[in-house]
Formats: C-alpha cells, structure tokens, sequence
C-alpha cells in the first residue's frame, strides 16, 4: 500500500516490485532439480498410466476414450465385446465397432493425447534427471530405466494403435515431429535399456523391474517379428524372473486372482497399473474411470451397461470331449444364450462341456454374478438387440469387499482392480509363439500347456454355484456353476508350425479375453481381415450394432487423428501424415 | 415536510420585502418540467442582469416584482437555463427542459466531464429513466436494446449475470465491457441498486475509450451514482408481481402411448419382422401401456404394494440393493416442463433520502429485490444501502465518497449445457414425478431411458444457496486552483466474499443412480483498489481557443482467495444438522489464490476553436503485473470534431440546431485473457492424474508432479485498432435528435492460446499473441420529442445495432478451432475459424432424404467411380429415410471435408424501441427489443426428434412426421433404434433454425395523481402504474425462448433454456 502510494507519487521505478507477481501455487523447474524432485516427477509419469485425471482424460474427453485397458480398441475391434448400452449412447464407439471410422473421431485425439501426456512426463524425468548431480549412479540408472520403461510402454500403446507416430524424447526440441520412421528400434531400445539398468526387485510393487522390461521387451520383438531375440528374452524372464516384490513369476492357481483387487501384485502380475478406491480423492479418478460405463445396467452396480461379451467369444469357450477347444468350427454349436428371453420367462442355461474360464471372463444368465447373485440376463442388459446379452466380468468387484475395494463416489463405480499390462500368462504364451515361430514346437506345447494346467489342474478354483441363490455372499457350494471340461494338449500334438500357432492363437484369446489384447494380436498375426470378417457375418445375426460392418487391411490400423494432423500444419503444410485408408 | 414549511415561510417573508418596490409589475408564475409537467420546485428565478431573484415553491410557484420589460432567467441543476421575456404579463407558466434532452448537457466521459456538444468520441447516453424501467434488479439486464452498440443477452434465470458486449467481440475471452463507477474500474456491476444510478454512458471507440488503455478493448460504461440535489426529498419506489412461463406441452412431447408407438415403429424400421420383446409394452403387435413401471410391465394386481420399500435418505450405498419401489404409470403423461416451471412473485422496492445545496450533498438509499424464479427453487434476493455525500469545504476544495453495500442471495442453476431443465424434455412422461409412496419417481423403471426427474433435481438443490457480500465505494478530494487548475484524487475499490454450498443427496430414482451424500462449500473472497489521481486545466483564450489538458496516474490491485471444502457420509440430511464438521467420510479441501497489478499514466488534450472545431487527443501507459516482457504499453488515441452548424453559412438553416461530424482513431488493449501465471512454466500436481499408488495399497497415493504449465514470457496486449466516423444531429428544434456512428474494429496480437500437438503433452498452453479479428458495425440512435396536442406527447427513442465479426487469423497452420462437442462425440457444433464469424455453426447440410434404393445405389456407384474403390459408398450410414447431405466440395463422396457452416448465431442486427405518450397525468411507455438474422442450434431436438438419441421423451414429430415409404415429405427422419452419422450422429443443418425475434421487453401504464389532491397530504409526487413485461414475443423459433446465452466463443445454443418470464406488475412512486 505505501509502496503503491510512493509509486503513485513519484511515478518511479518501484513499480516493478509492485508488478512482480510469482504463479501461485506451482513450482518451477529449479526447485524440482534434485533427487527428490525428479522421483516426485518419476511418480508423476506413473501417474499417467491409468490416462485419466478425475472425471476426464488426460488432455479432455471421456475418461473411457483414453482407457488403458482398451476394452474399446482391443476388445470391441477384436470381436471379444460388443459397445453395449444403447444404438445412441455414446455414438463414436459404433463406427469404431463398424470399423467406419473417419479421422476426426474424438476418441483416438483423446487416446493419443494421454499417451503423448505420458512420453512427455517420461522425457520430462529423463531431462531432469540429467540436470541433477548429486546422486548415486544405481539410483540414477534406476530412475532412468524406469522413465524409460515408462516411455516404451506408452509408445508400444501408440505403436499397436496408430503404426506410424512421431517419435519425441528428451532431447527433441521441436515437438513437432512427422511419422514418417518404424518406432520400433526406439521401443525396443527403451525397454533394453530398462532390461539392462533396472534392479531386479523394487521399493514399491508398483514400479517396473528388471523382468518386467524383458517380458516387454520380448513382447516387442514378437511384435517386430523377431522371434529368435524374443525367444531368448523370454526364456531368462520365465526362468529367473520375479516380480518388483520377489516373488518368482508363476501362475496363480486362482485364475479369477488377476482380476481381484485383493488378491493383486501376486506372482503372475508382471506390469500393472494401480489402481486405487477410496483414496481420500471423493473421485474415482484412481479407480478404474475409464471402466465406468461397463458395468451391468438396471444392477446394483448402477451404470452402465456397455463391454457386452459377443457370442462368438462366449462359443470359443465351447470344449470338445476331450476338454480342448474348437479351433475351427467353436461357432458350429454355439453356447446357449438367453437373447430375447425376459428375466421372468424361464431358461435354462448351455449344459454342454466349457472352459471354466467363460464363467471367469463373461456374465450370463442364470450363473453366479461373483457374489451377486446369478445374474439375470434381459434385465441387467440395456437393449439386448443391439449389445447381446452378455455382461462383463473380469473387471467387475466383489460384493464381499466392496467397501474397500469398490468406489462410490460418483454416479458409476470405481473400483481398485489393477489393470493388468502384462501379467505371466501373456508371457507364457507369447514365449510359445516365439518357440513355435523358431520351430520348437515341444517348448511352445509346454507353455501352452502350462496355462492351460492352471484350470485343468486346479478344479477347485473354478466357478462354483452358490449355496443359497437367495443368499450369494453366503458362499459357493461344491457345485460346479456350469459343466466345465478342460485339458492339455497332449505331448506331441503340436505336431506341425501352423497347428502350433492355431492352438496358441486360440489359447490368446480365451485366456486373455477381455483383457484389451484380441484386435492387436489378429492383427500382428496378420489374419484380422478374415477372422473379424466371419465374426461380423456371424456376430450380425444376433445384434444389429455390427451389421453391414466389414473390415478391410487399411482398418489394420487407427488413424492419426485428424486435429493432431491439423495441429501439425506448417507453412509446408502438416508434419504428419494419414496412414493409408483414411 | 419541515424544509417544506420553512421554504414557504421564508418566501412570505421575502414576498414582503419585494412588495417595497415601486414602478414595476408583479409576475406569479409556475415551473414545469417540460417532459413530465410536474412542477419543478426550488428552482432559482432571476431578473436577467439583476441580483433579483427568488426560488421557487414546492409547486414550482413564484412571485416576483421586475420592469415590465425584463427578462427572467430560470436556472435549476441538471437543467437548461431558459430566459422568458416577461413583455407585461403578469401570469407566466414557464416549462423548463431537463439537460438530458439536449446536446448541451454535460456528460461523465474517462476522467472527468465534457458538454456533450464538444464529444469527439463515440459515446452512448442511456436514458436512465427508460432503462430503470424494466423491472429488473440487474443493470446490465436494463440496459438491453437501450444504447445503440450495445448487444445484451439474458436468461430468464434470476440473478444470472447477462452477457454484454459493445460492439461485438473482440476476442476469444471475455468481451466484457469494463465498467468504471463513480470513477472506480470494476468488472461486476450485480451489486448495483438500479434506482442509484444517475447517469450511465457507454464509450464505444478508442477516441472515448483508450484513455482506460489496457482494459479498454471490450468498450466502458462510466456509471454515476446518484447525488443529492435540491431540497430534502424522500423517494420511495415499490412494485410487485408474478412471473408466468408458457403453459401446455411446450417441448411437443409425444405422449405415453404415442410414445410406445413410436419405440415399436423404431424397432420395426431397424429390424423388420423380429418380434419385439419389451419390459414395459410387452410383446404384442401393438405396445399395451402398464398399469407399474417399476416393477416394470406390471400389471394390476400382479404387485404387493404393501412390499414397497424405499428409504430416500439412506446413506449406506448398500441399502439401494434392499430397496423394493414401486411405480405406477402415467398414463396420461407427466408434463415436466408444468411440473418444474409455475408462476413465481418479483417484487423491487427503494427508498432515499436526498438534500443537495452550496455546502454539500448527500443521498442514502436502500432497497430491496425479491425474484423467486419460475423454475422451482431458483431465486434471487439482495438488499443495498448507498451512502454518497460530499462537502464543499470551500468555493476550491471539495471531498465526498461513494459507498454501496450489498448483500445478495440466490439459488441459480447451470443453464449452458446439460441442466436440470434438460430432463423437462428427457424424461419421459409415462414416469410419474412421485412413486406410490411419494418419493420421487425415475427411471428405476427399467426400458425408459435415463432422463432424470426434474422435480427431483431441483428440490434436492433446495438448500444449495450461494451469498455473497459486497462493499464498493471511493473517496476522492478535488481541489481548484489558480482559476484553470483542478487536482483530484481518488481511493476506491471493492472487497466482496461469497459463500455457497452444494448437497448432494443420494438417489434411488434413477438408472444412474449416486449413492453417496456429499456437502461441498465453497467460499471466495478478494479486494481490489484503485488509486487514481488527476491534474486538470482549462482554460479559454481570446474566446476563440478552449484547451483542456488532464494528466493523471492510476495504481490498481486485486486479489483473489477461495477455498473448498468437502466432507461425505453425513448421519442425517437435516440442513441444520450437515456441516462440513459433521459428516464422518471422507473430507477433502482445495484451494487458490491469485494476486495481479497495474499502474498507469495517462493524459488528455481537449482542443477547441471557435466552438467549431474539435481536437481530443488521450495516451496512456499502462504497465502490468500480466506480462514480463514487455511489461508497458502505450494506447494513443486521436479524435477530431466539426460543428457544421456554429459555420456562418449554417444561419439560415433552420432546421438544424446542431450538427457535428466527427471522427476519431486509436488504440486500445485488452489484458483481461491471460492468466497471471502465463508467462511461466511451472510443475504442479493433482491427486487424481500425477498422484500414483506406487505401492500397491490400495487405498492411498504417493505424490507426484507433472508440468502444468508451459510459459510465454513474451506474451502482451491485445490490441483494438478502432476507427470511427459518426454524426450527432439535433433537428426541428430538439424534436428529432440522431447519432450515428460507423465504425471498424482491427484486433490485433489478440491472444491466443495455440493447442500444441499431443507429442507436447497436456499442459497449460500459454496465450501467444497471434491471432486477429475485425469488427465493423453501424450505432444509430435516433429521439424524437413530439406534443401532439398541449396535452398529448409523444418521445420515442430507436437504438440499432449491427456488428459484422471476422476473425482474420487464429495462429500459423491453425484455420480453425471447434467447440461445443455436446452428443456428438469427436465433431463440435461450433466452428470458429478465419473469415467467419466467431461462433458459426458447423456440420453436414442435409439436401434432403434417400427416398428410395435407387437412390442410394446411384449416389453409390458415383463414389465408387470417384474414389476407384469399389466398396466405397457415397455417404457412411447411408440408408432409408435418413438425411442425403450435400457433397459441398463436388468429390462424390460424403467424408469431413463436406461440412459446412450451416449458420450464424451473430445478429444481422438488434433493435430497441422505446415509445413514451404522456397525455395529462396518464403516461404510457412501451419497449420493443428485436434481434435478426441471428440462428438458433436447438439441440432440444437432438434429444426429441430422433429415436435413436437416448430412450427418453420423443416428440410428435417424432412419431407423426417422420419418414416413412409413404411420408417421404417429412420433417424427421427414418426412426430408428441406432443412431448413424447419416441421422443424428453428426452435427447437420437440421437444428438449426433461425433465431429471430421481437419482443415486447416492457409495456407501462401510470397515472400520477393530481397536484392538487397531493398538496393535501404534503407531496411532491405520487404514481401508480401496471406494467407488463415480456407481454409478447414474436418469433419462428420452435424452441421456448431464442434468446439464449452462452460463452464467449458459443453461444445461441439450446439444449433447455431458462425461458424469460411474462411478468405482469403494480407499482407505485413516491417522493416526498
């Protein structure tokens, strides 16, 4: 005030301190440029793994458009789920669905951009990191193996999605970089890096470790084709690897534990995003936002009714005699469905032989909705003609431990299920592909067979019916849910390359259903165009939400999106360029 | 009363000692006001060239003795002195103008005063009686269609802040105007008392306006409060009345069974021949209505109501499982928009008390306002109290002060976007508002969408009421020396806080349904000053050369705090019991603080020749705590005037009393679209997106950073580049007066803040200066006073107003930006790009319907010869019954490139009509307001006419004029049960309609009771009058109201506006 009045007086140049105002509320880089700091931005890059902040994605739009566990554009491209809901609701997914989309759909702009959030906080770490000095040379490569780690993986989401995207890191200095380069060497060089500079295990179980950077390392190469380096990745992790916490990967005997927040970061959880409910936020911007929509309808989960299994996935749990699956013809005796049947008009559901794992990975009529009741098909679904009458499952919480485990702070629920990015399984049947695209078809039996033991195996540990259907959190009888068959290949019968890889490529999406890989492997397997081609003929005689669709190669990949295309106008015109078909 | 008496006694007094003089003649007279014919008391009636004088009555009567031959001069503030020849009479009824009605009067311009006559700049005087008329308690509502440039758009909501822009908008932030009170710059003016306000002029070019430098852009209304003036007088003003909304079926909903018509006409169109199997119409040929929803489909004593179960007040999320409610049907259909809209009282009183003389003024007032909204529970309330005073210390030396209090509350609802008013149209109306219980009803019941109940929102928002509180004021001292000098200094500001609160109730009603409860407090307080002083000299040479030169500085502070609270899971709902102390969840807190500074210098040339011409030249610099590099900016300003009618060859025009052609070009700048913090690149963080559960518990989180913000240190002004030309004309004596001004608006540096590619992550993107927009409009006011008979007069006053928005650049390689995605994910309805206006709507444009295969197949084969592919179709979706859009860039394929802008919601032009009649004590006024050429975006329809958009309400149109084979000549489309970018996916022409009105804003009836019967009871004036407002609104538009708000960027938007009321009202006036 008597600053102000002096200035006023004497027109002096004490108007400076009076006009010097610092941004509130915020630190500067500087203060940010130490040990401390550059771990506080370390957090801050894992903290884009989940793509959203509260109610929205990193960057703006629904928080489900950037979803990583892209049930979206994994599951619905891939023939596994349908859209769900209703023909109005949220309307771009049903060009996605249809494989009709045009370039300015919002929700790849939204995907691309929260992936982009998360290069950009990896690269911000890494330039931090590089101005910090005191610090010891094991931490230093910790953090920065982790960045880097961190970096891989959002691009490898950007690589799958979009093919061709511009490459930015630490030392870019103009963000505005064309795609015109095949990223894969820089993915596979960050997660080298990170393979060979982190430590084995980890403060916190939800850092990435040595094993975690060679499973996805390896992953990497199978997706560059480059079975021989991928083969080798994968033998060391399956043999030495263990998690950030210790423990030696392996399977968990109860398959629905990956799946259940109480049971998460065990030992077959290789990388996951963490995911938390209750978190002092009164927001479930921690807790699973982007699955806010997937929930059954008219339940006592509320929201929202989209993420409906297709039937053509629920049919390649269908098991033979023997207690193997239907390579070929899984459609040919499709499981029975309540489609069309009101919950007040009786139905008995499929008693024919299934892979316990449906009843893991799909809601159906009449089978116990984990410990909600057996769930009862039509009036759960919000318009079965166009979803289908299947619900979601492996995402879905625990009546038991839902104070805990659930969210309700907003109109659908949270919930703490970690989102699995690679957990052992997947690396387990990648490590088989990579066997049986070298031609050790033994080596690839054995791992197939391995996943596969975890069901046949442990039978007490597959769905059981509930001891009082009017009381589901009084517990499971001894009753199998549904009549359950299943068994390993037998020794030998990966007799030639190409049955090998029909058998694993199979075991991919029955084991990892709903898990937000199916469209990525057709694709990487190069057999999209004829497999998601007979699902729509078969898939559109039941729902209408697909019918007319078809894909063609140019749908192989996404497009860049059309404001990112904009964005990147010069006075030569835009840096980045469509891929082909849009 | 008493000062009544003491006048009168003192004028017998001094009727006495005039009686001493011999040889002259004895006038008694009367002064009237001109305009209003009351009588003018106090006035001061002098024998021209004589001390000789005496003042009038409270009759406005005198009596004087003067020469038969002399000449009187009657001279009264705020009015013309008038001289009258007394030429022997001894009876005179002298009626005397008010300065308002004349160019000479005197006006507030930046900083000090100038006569009207000697303006250069563009400048509107509002005509403060006819704005206060409209019974609003906002100011800036009144002054809709009232000054010319003035573009104001309201809701109907109370207390909503209206949007006001001069001459258009100049940027991509807020266009709001700056307004300076009593000499104090503030932005909000909702605190002000209407009745308080004396004068109000809008500076609209850069001649007026650039001496406020780099808050100037948007244009400046200078507000004065009233003062004192005259004898004792105490005012009182009260009306009350009702607000009424349109009544029946405004949104043309279909009803319950038109509806489950129309949903078996949906799934026979998109699946044809399956039978349909639904949990409320059943399954039939034809849909059967239930007698319950909810147990859905159920019918009559199929249901044990005695089972019901609800506990709306529940607060264990759990306990919506156990629930059992049970819903009726409506058949005969709930109307929504009945349910939440009824009739609701407004009522405005003011009272003051005012004495003005030599030594000094003073006014209080109070007042009060009382809206209740027409939308259930909304309302708005505020009381103020006004102290201003000033003491002439001496003939030289003068100090006052301005002080207003107000404290204000409201319960408002969001009205751009999604909105509880929303549901008026979304749920549907076979839902009842209440179950069988009385608690409310929704979409529990399966298969009825999820529109929400409206009621329900709306009582639940009940007690979500913010305050707020507000002190504005200033004291100044002025001082005149050495005969050409005056200094003033002025101290002024504000300091405000305001309070609200958010429950959230948890629901049991609905699909989507909250299941937690929730009370969130919100509090913001700030304080501002401003600290100005100012050097003023005047004087005339050789009575040909008038200068005036003004030198001042100015320092302003203003900072701002607010803090949130939440606190969950509350024991009981009662209002009395919730605090944010009392609820046993999790409480969360928030909070921001922001500080910014100016300081300026500034300084006016006022040069006159000879009364004829005119030279105003204003700079100033202004030095801010926004920018850093460069922190100072300088804002010229050059204006010049001819006053075609003082030139010798104007004598024998008659006609003409006054013309001046005047012209006047500069700069003004705009600082208020940038953050503070925008020049600096800073890391923050936040719980739910740089926040990460590293450890894997579960249930909490490890803090971490991410950038938040990329600076520009370089960022500066934007700049208005502002020409203009206009006329003032006074005709026919004073009884038509025109202004009209042209004028051209170039914004330059305007500032912008660029998207960055994704590859640079998400942060706050600075404002660079780099985009520009132009304006060009035309102001024209025009006034005319007429006396049809001596008894009937007749004023009426035009204002009109067009304003012409390009944007010329946005920044390098960006054409464009969207906004407004609504339901149409990835495609926004409104496009902002270069050559366009601000604001233009933009998507398909429909050509027509596929009528028939054929067509398709044709429109097909055309694409597939254009593009070689063989698989290509001409349009996505392309089917039946749904929209043909335009091939616009002629490929023979439908694909983004074909979008369009499909219309402008900017108005060709808007109008006010202000019409005045007095005839003896009647007086009647009417004010017409009319907006063209503007277009309306009604996503209503959206949501009504298409099946596909959400299981919610459908019109009639819906259901009766879509197309079908044989209704090939149809509104609607092809109902179906998804939506398709060939229907209702994308935006497209088919809601845009043209939003043209006119509206009859407000139409008074009044009667003043005679003089002659208040002389009686000791009163100066008593008036009573009705009045309605919003009598009548003519319009094309489908939707509830075309006037409609929105942001700076977006607006004229529809989805469920807050309609204006018809309000209809008595009132009174009194002054004592």
């Amino acid at each position: 005030m008597l600053l102000a009045i002096s200035c006023s007086m004497f027109l002096s140049s004490c108007s400076e301190d009076f006009l010097d105002k610092p941004a509130f509320g915020s630190l500067s880089d500087q203060v940010l440029a130490d040990e401390k700091g550059v771990n506080a931005l370390l957090i801050g890059t894992y903290g884009a793994l989940g793509g959203t902040t509260d109610y929205a994605a990193l960057g703006g739009g629904g928080p489900w458009e950037a979803t990583p566990s892209n049930w979206i554009y994994g599951d619905i491209t891939g023939g596994d789920a349908h859209k769900g809901s209703d023909g109005g609701d949220q309307p771009a997914i049903n060009t996605i669905a249809t494989y009709s989309v045009d370039a300015s759909n919002g929700f790849f702009n939204t995907k691309w951009k929260a992936l982009y959030e998360g290069v950009t906080r990896a690269n911000n770490v890494l330039r931090a990191l590089a101005q910090v000095e005191e610090i010891g040379e094991a931490d230093r490569a910790n953090i920065s193996g982790q960045a880097r780690f961190l970096r891989g993986h959002y691009y490898f989401e950007l690589k799958k999605m979009y093919n061709m995207v511009p490459w930015v890191d630490e030392t870019t200095e103009n963000t505005n970089v064309p795609n015109d380069i095949d990223i894969w060497p820089n993915i596979e060089a960050d997660f080298k890096f990170a393979y060979d500079n982190l430590p084995e295990t980890q403060s916190g179980v939800g850092r990435a470790n040595k094993w975690a950077a060679g499973a996805y390392l390896g992953k990497t190469y199978l997706y560059m084709e480059e079975y021989t380096k991928a083969k080798e990745v994968f033998t060391e992790v399956i043999n030495s690897g263990v998690t950030s916490n210790g423990l030696p990967y392996d399977l968990v005997k109860d398959f629905n534990h990956n799946f259940n927040a109480e049971f998460e970061n065990n030992e077959e959880s290789v990388f996951a995003i963490q995911m938390v409910a209750n978190d002092g936020t009164n927001s479930i911007g921690n807790a699973n936002t982007s699955l806010m929509l997937n929930y059954p309808y008219n339940s006592p989960f509320r929201c929202c009714g989209f993420y409906q299994p297709t039937q053509d996935l629920v049919n390649a749990f269908r098991t033979d005699q023997s207690g193997l699956p239907f390579l070929n013809n899984y459609n040919s005796n499709p499981v029975k469905s309540d489609q069309g049947i009101l919950s007040s008009d009786p139905f008995t559901p499929d008693t024919q032989s299934l892979d316990p794992r449906l009843d893991w990975t799909v809601g159906r009529r009449d089978v116990p909705y984990h410990d909600w009741g057996y769930h009862p098909g039509y009036n759960w679904v919000r318009e079965q003609s166009s979803g289908g009458a299947y619900a979601p499952k492996k995402h879905i919480y625990w009546q038991y431990h839902a104070d805990i485990y659930a969210d309700q702070s907003s109109w659908a629920p949270g919930n703490a299920i970690n989102v699995n990015v690679i957990r052992f399984a997947d690396v387990l049947l990648l490590a088989a592909e990579a066997e049986a695209q070298s031609g050790s078809l033994p080596q690839a039996l054995e791992y197939v067979n391995r996943v596969r033991a975890r069901m046949a195996d442990n039978p007490e540990f597959w769905l059981k019916d509930y001891i009082n259907p009017a009381e589901p959190l009084s517990g499971f009888s001894d009753e199998f849910a549904a009549n359950y068959h299943i068994s390993k290949y037998p020794d030998g019968s990966f007799s030639s390359k190409e049955f090998a890889m029909d058998a694993i490529m199979f075991e991919r999406r029955i084991e990892l259903a709903m898990e937000g890989q199916r469209f990525f492997d057709l694709v990487r397997w190069g057999v999209a165009e004829e497999v998601l081609n007979n699902y729509i003929q078969y898939e559109s005689q039941i729902t209408t939400d697909i019918r007319g669709a078809s894909f063609n190669q140019n749908d192989r990949y996404f497009p860049i999106p059309q404001r990112q295309i904009d964005l990147s106008n010069t006075a030569e015109g835009p840096v980045l360029q469509q891929n082909p078909g849009y | 009363m008493k000062t009544h008496l003491l006048v009168l006694f003192s004028f017998l007094l001094f009727q006495i000692n005039v009686f001493a003089q011999e040889g002259d003649i004895i006038v008694s007279g009367n002064v009237i006001d001109a305009d209003s014919g009351m009588p003018v008391p106090s006035a001061n009636v002098i024998e021209k060239g004589t001390s000789n004088g005496v003042m009038t009555d409270f009759d406005g009567e005198f009596t004087i003795e003067v020469p038969a031959n002399a000449v009187l001069q009657i001279s009264y503030i705020g009015y013309s002195t008038t001289e009258v020849p007394v030429n022997g009479q001894t009876e005179l009824t002298i009626s005397f103008s008010p300065e308002a009605s004349s160019l000479d009067e005197v006006i507030v311009v930046g900083y000090g005063t100038q006569r009207k006559v000697d303006l250069t700049g563009a400048v509107s005087v509002v005509d403060v009686e006819s704005m206060g008329r409209q019974p609003s308690p906002q100011v800036a509502e009144q002054l809709q269609g009232q000054a010319s440039g003035v573009t104001v758009t309201s809701s109907g909501q109370p207390g909503e802040a209206p949007q006001v822009r001069i001459r258009g908008i100049n940027t991509f932030g807020s266009s709001n105007p700056l307004y300076v009170v009593d000499g104090v710059p503030t932005h909000d003016i909702n605190y002000l008392n209407p009745n308080d306000i004396a004068t109000m002029q809008v500076l609209k070019d850069a001649g007026s306006a650039s001496i406020y430098g780099a808050r100037a852009a948007n244009g400046v209304i200078i507000i004065s409060t009233k003062q004192g003036r005259g004898g004792l007088k105490i005012n009182y003003n009260g009306s009350y009345g009702t607000q009424r909304v349109p009544q029946g079926n405004v949104y043309d909903i279909a009803s319950p069974q038109e509806h489950a018509e129309l949903r078996w006409k949906a799934f026979q169109n998109t699946n044809p021949g399956v039978q349909i199997v639904d949990r409320q119409y059943g399954s039939g040929a034809q849909p059967t209505l239930p007698y319950y929803i909810l147990p859905g489909g159920a019918s009559q004593g199929e249901i044990d109501e005695s089972l019901y179960y609800v506990d709306p007040f529940y607060s264990d999320s759990g306990a919506l499982g156990e629930f059992n409610q049970i819903i009726r049907a409506n058949h005969e259909g709930t109307n929504w928009f009945q349910e939440i809209f009824s009739p609701a009282p407004i009522m405005n009183q003011d009272f003051s008390i005012s004495q003005g003389g030599e030594q000094g003024n003073f006014l209080f007032s109070l007042s009060q306002s009382d809206q209740e909204g027409t939308l259930i529970n909304t309302f708005f309330e505020r009381y103020t109290a006004r102290v201003n005073s000033q003491f002439n210390f001496s003939d030289n030396f003068r100090i006052g002060e301005n002080l207003a209090v107000a404290s204000s509350k409201g319960n408002r609802v969001s009205i751009i976007g999604e909105n509880p008013i929303n549901m008026a149209y979304r749920a549907q109306p076979l839902i009842p508002v209440y179950d069988i219980a009385g608690n409310f009803a929704g979409t529990q019941a399966p298969s009825l969408g999820n529109g929400g109940n409206a009621v329900a929102a709306l009582e639940r928002n009940r007690n979500n009421i913010s305050k707020t509180s507000r002190v504005f004021g200033n004291m100044f001292a002025e001082l005149d020396f050495l005969q050409v000098f005056t200094a003033r200094t002025s101290f002024g500001g504000s300091f405000f806080n305001t309070n609200g609160q958010i429950f959230t109730f948890p629901t049991y009603e609905t699909q989507e349904n909250d299941t937690f409860n929730q009370l969130e407090k919100n509090a913001s307080t700030g304080y501002n000053w401003t600290w100005s002083n100012t050097l003023q000299y005047q004087q005339t040479f050789n009575d040909l050369h008038n200068v005036s030169v003004l030198l001042g500085t100015e320092a302003y502070y203003n900072e701002y705090e607010e803090v949130m609270a939440v606190s969950q899971g509350f024991y009981s709902f009662d209002p009395s019991y919730v605090s944010l102390s009392t609820g046993a969840g999790t409480q969360t807190n928030s909070g921001f603080y922001t500080e910014d500074a100016l300081f300026s210098v500034f300084g006016r040339l006022d040069y006159t020749y000879n009364e004829r011409y005119l030279l105003g030249i204003t700079i100033r610099r202004d030095a801010t705590s926004r920018f850093t590099n460069p922190r100072h900016g300088w804002f010229p300003a050059v204006s010049a005037g001819w006053r075609i009618s003082q030139e010798d060859f104007m004598d024998n025009v008659n006609w003409i009393t006054e013309l001046k052609l005047r012209g006047g070009y500069g700069v003004m700048g705009n600082q208020s679209n940038v953050d503070p913090a925008n020049a600096f690149t800073t890391y923050g963080s936040s719980r739910t997106s740089s926040y990460y559960d590293i450890n894997g518990s579960n249930n909490s989180l490890v803090e971490g950073f991410q950038r938040s913000r990329i600076g520009n240190p370089n960022a500066s002004w934007e700049k208005n580049i502002n020409s203009n030309i206009g006329i003032d004309a006074n005709l026919f004596m004073g009884k038509l007066q025109l202004t009209a001004d042209y004028y051209r608006k170039d914004v330059v540096d305007l500032l912008y803040n660029p998207e960055l590619t994704g590859t640079a992550g998400v942060s706050t993107v600075p404002y660079v200066n780099i985009a520009e927009m132009s304006n060009t409009g035309f102001d024209l006011s025009a006034t005319t006073f007429a006396n049809i008979t001596p008894d009937l007069k007749l004023n009426s006053t035009l204002t009109f107003t067009t304003y012409n928005n390009e944007i010329v650049n946005i920044a390098e390689g960006v054409s464009y930006f969207d906004q407004e995605g609504r339901r149409f994910n990835g495609s926004a309805i409104v496009r902002n790009a270069v050559g366009h206006s601000v604001g233009q709507f933009h998507g398909y444009k429909i050509e027509g319907f596929w009528n028939s295969q054929e067509e398709v197949n044709a429109a097909n084969q055309t694409a597939q010869t254009a593009t070689g592919d063989p698989d290509a179709e001409y349009q996505s979706g392309i089917g039946l019954g749904r929209f043909r859009y335009a091939d616009i860039d002629g490929d023979g394929i439908i694909t983004g490139d074909d979008r369009t802008f499909l219309g402008d919601p900017n108005p060709d032009f808007t109008a006010g009509l202000n019409i005045e009649l007095t005839y003896k004590n009647f007086d009647f006024s009417m004010f017409l307001y009319g907006v063209y050429g503007n277009d309306i975006w009604n996503q209503v329809k959206w949501w009504n006419d298409f099946y596909s958009s959400f299981n919610g309400a459908k019109s009639s149109t819906a259901l009766y004029d879509s197309w079908t084979p044989t209704n090939q000549n149809a509104t609607a489309p092809i109902q179906e049960t998804g939506g398709s970018f060939s229907t209702a996916n994308v935006p497209n022409s088919y809601f845009v309609e043209d939003g043209s009105y006119i509206r009859a804003k407000n139409v008074q009836l009044g009667y003043s009771i005679p003089n002659n019967v208040l002389e009686r009871f000791g009163v100066e004036r008593l008036r009573l009058y009705v009045q309605a407002a919003n009598l009548f609104t003519i319009t094309n538009y489908s939707g509830t109201d075309p006037e409609l708000t929105g942001t700076a960027t977006a607006f004229g938007i529809d989805e469920g506006a807050y309609p204006s009321p018809r309000q209809y009202l008595v009132g009174i006036n009194l002054t004592l």
